[in-house]
């Protein structure tokens, strides 16, 4: 991605939160977002043994009404939306017809006839323009991402200092990938982490009390129970040990849910879908590269773009690396050739010039306990 | 910021302390700052022979690799193997535990062209405004 020109770069609803917080920013697509505030091994700590708040107000929220959304949804997109039950929300790559992956939403069945699709923040245009032509007469597609913003409260302690935050919301119901409506948003218990947590969708203007009552809350506990607000470098960390591929590096148009691993959010037994034909026979014919992980096994930290070789020759590329602080070991996600995605297979990654030996794992490379 | 009397510093960042012929070399409180939590580091080989201005280690964050530099040209004689298994040590310790490597000098007008603590410092203000 190249770098954003000054005027474009977007700030977050609660940015004068994070500057008082004295958070370092840095960009994010054409997102001015904070990238740490105290330390990012310090805050992905504090998301896997206690709690931590993150302030994710860029991704894009479309909602789609009438009596033909449910109809209209399951036409394009490749889970079943038909007989997705109300209050439940399904992770899902968005397909063009040749099977690239457009983005990757999650869809949140509302009502009968009422869904919202939330979208990565670099892609809302990009999908509202490839979606509103498709919607048909009777279906209202509204995009909202300029009202709605997103916390995510994420952590093993992230149920209990909910439960203070909202009382009159019964959280108990909503198993993963539930939610529930909440004044003018909802609560949903998603992430992006790999830990227990939520997600809470609030107008802009009813955004800040939120986060104030979170980290109030947390603050009146010690450590394991205390809250801090965390950035996008412990996100990254974090979604990345939980082998959770990001857009825009692990997958891309050019890249289908099949050669991503995300066969698992794609519903073949669905006959018809955008994209459905195209991975049908990529199904047939074969995959000819496939995202893995890998850890390193000589020192060194993999990092995106780095090439990727099997005894010499070129096998594929890292799109994403990082040392990552759980596991204490330096980690990697990247395409290699089908017939080397295998675990326990080693490769070495080009760094600096020189040739690290690597092994490819199975993913997750880290599974919370419980 | 903490930038001590006795050390020089560099445009990029490294600091350097003088002992006879040899100098020790690290990187500025300013720069293990910026840098935040410092995860890993590659080490220059002893006995390498280094540059002025020439990337002879490596040190990075989480999130990317940062090249560090030869104050001066000459030979390295000592490295601070301790950083591999500990690089936090750089946070913690930026001109003590926390140092890279020891180089002779081959030419120490080199050394007298560096950056004072003053100079340093002046320059980081003008760079941050």
């Amino acid at each position: 991605m190249s770098a954003p020109s000054e005027a474009n770069v977007r700030s977050l609803p609660l940015q004068n939160r994070h500057v008082a917080a004295g958070a370092r920013f840095g960009t994010f697509g054409n997102w001015n977002v904070p990238l740490y505030y105290t330390g990012i091994l310090e805050e992905h700590k504090a998301v896997r043994t206690h709690a931590g708040l993150f302030d994710i107000s860029h991704m894009g929220e479309f909602f789609f009404k009438g009596s033909g959304a449910a109809r209209f949804l399951n036409e394009l997109l490749p889970r079943d939306i038909e007989n997705q039950k109300l209050g439940r929300a399904f992770y899902m790559p968005l397909l063009r017809e040749d099977g690239g992956i457009i983005d990757d939403i999650i869809v949140y069945r509302f009502t009968a006839d009422e869904f919202l699709m939330i979208v990565n923040a670099g892609n809302i245009e990009k999908d509202f323009t490839w979606i509103k032509p498709r919607v048909p007469v009777g279906v209202a597609l509204t995009n909202a991402s300029e009202e709605l913003g997103l916390l995510a409260l994420q952590g093993p302690a992230s149920e209990e200092i909910a439960a203070k935050i909202f009382p009159e919301v019964k959280l108990k119901e909503a198993a993963y990938y539930g939610f529930l409506l909440w004044k003018n948003g909802m609560i949903a218990r998603t992430g992006y982490t790999g830990e227990h947590g939520f997600e809470i969708m609030a107008p802009h203007q009813e955004l800040a009390k939120v986060w104030d009552d979170i980290l109030d809350i947390g603050a009146q506990h010690a450590v394991p129970r205390k809250v801090i607000s965390c950035g996008f470098g412990a996100r990254d960390t974090l979604r990345l040990e939980a082998g959770m591929p990001l857009y825009g590096h692990d997958m891309n148009d050019e890249i289908t849910p099949l050669e991503a691993g995300l066969e698992w959010a794609v519903d073949l037994k669905k006959k018809s879908f955008v994209g459905r034909e195209a991975l049908g026979m990529q199904m047939q014919s074969g995959l000819k590269k496939k995202l893995v992980g890998f850890e390193m096994i000589e020192r060194g930290i993999p990092r995106q773009g780095q090439v990727i070789l099997k005894n010499g020759k070129k096998a594929g590329e890292v799109t994403s690396g990082s040392f990552a602080p759980t596991l204490e070991r330096n980690i990697g996600l990247g395409y290699v050739a089908a017939e080397l995605a295998v675990p326990g297979e080693e490769l070495e990654v080009v760094i600096r010039e020189k040739l690290l030996r690597a092994k490819i794992v199975k993913l997750p490379f880290y599974k919370r306990k419980s | 910021m903490n930038f001590p009397k006795e050390l020089r510093y560099t445009k990029s960042h490294e600091w350097a302390r003088r002992e006879g012929n040899k100098i020790v070399v690290g990187i500025s409180d300013y720069a293990q700052r910026e840098i935040s939590d410092v995860v890993f580091v590659e080490l220059p080989k002893r006995d390498q022979s280094a540059q002025q201005a020439k990337p002879v280690a490596v040190v990075e964050s989480v999130k990317a690799a940062f090249d560090i530099y030869a104050p001066v040209s000459g030979k390295v004689v000592k490295i601070n193997t301790q950083l591999e298994s500990d690089p936090a040590l750089v946070n913690q310790d930026c001109y003590g535990r926390g140092w890279f490597y020891e180089m002779e000098m081959s030419d120490t007008r080199e050394w007298e062209a560096l950056m004072t603590a003053e100079q340093y410092e002046q320059t980081i203000k003008q760079g941050i405004n």
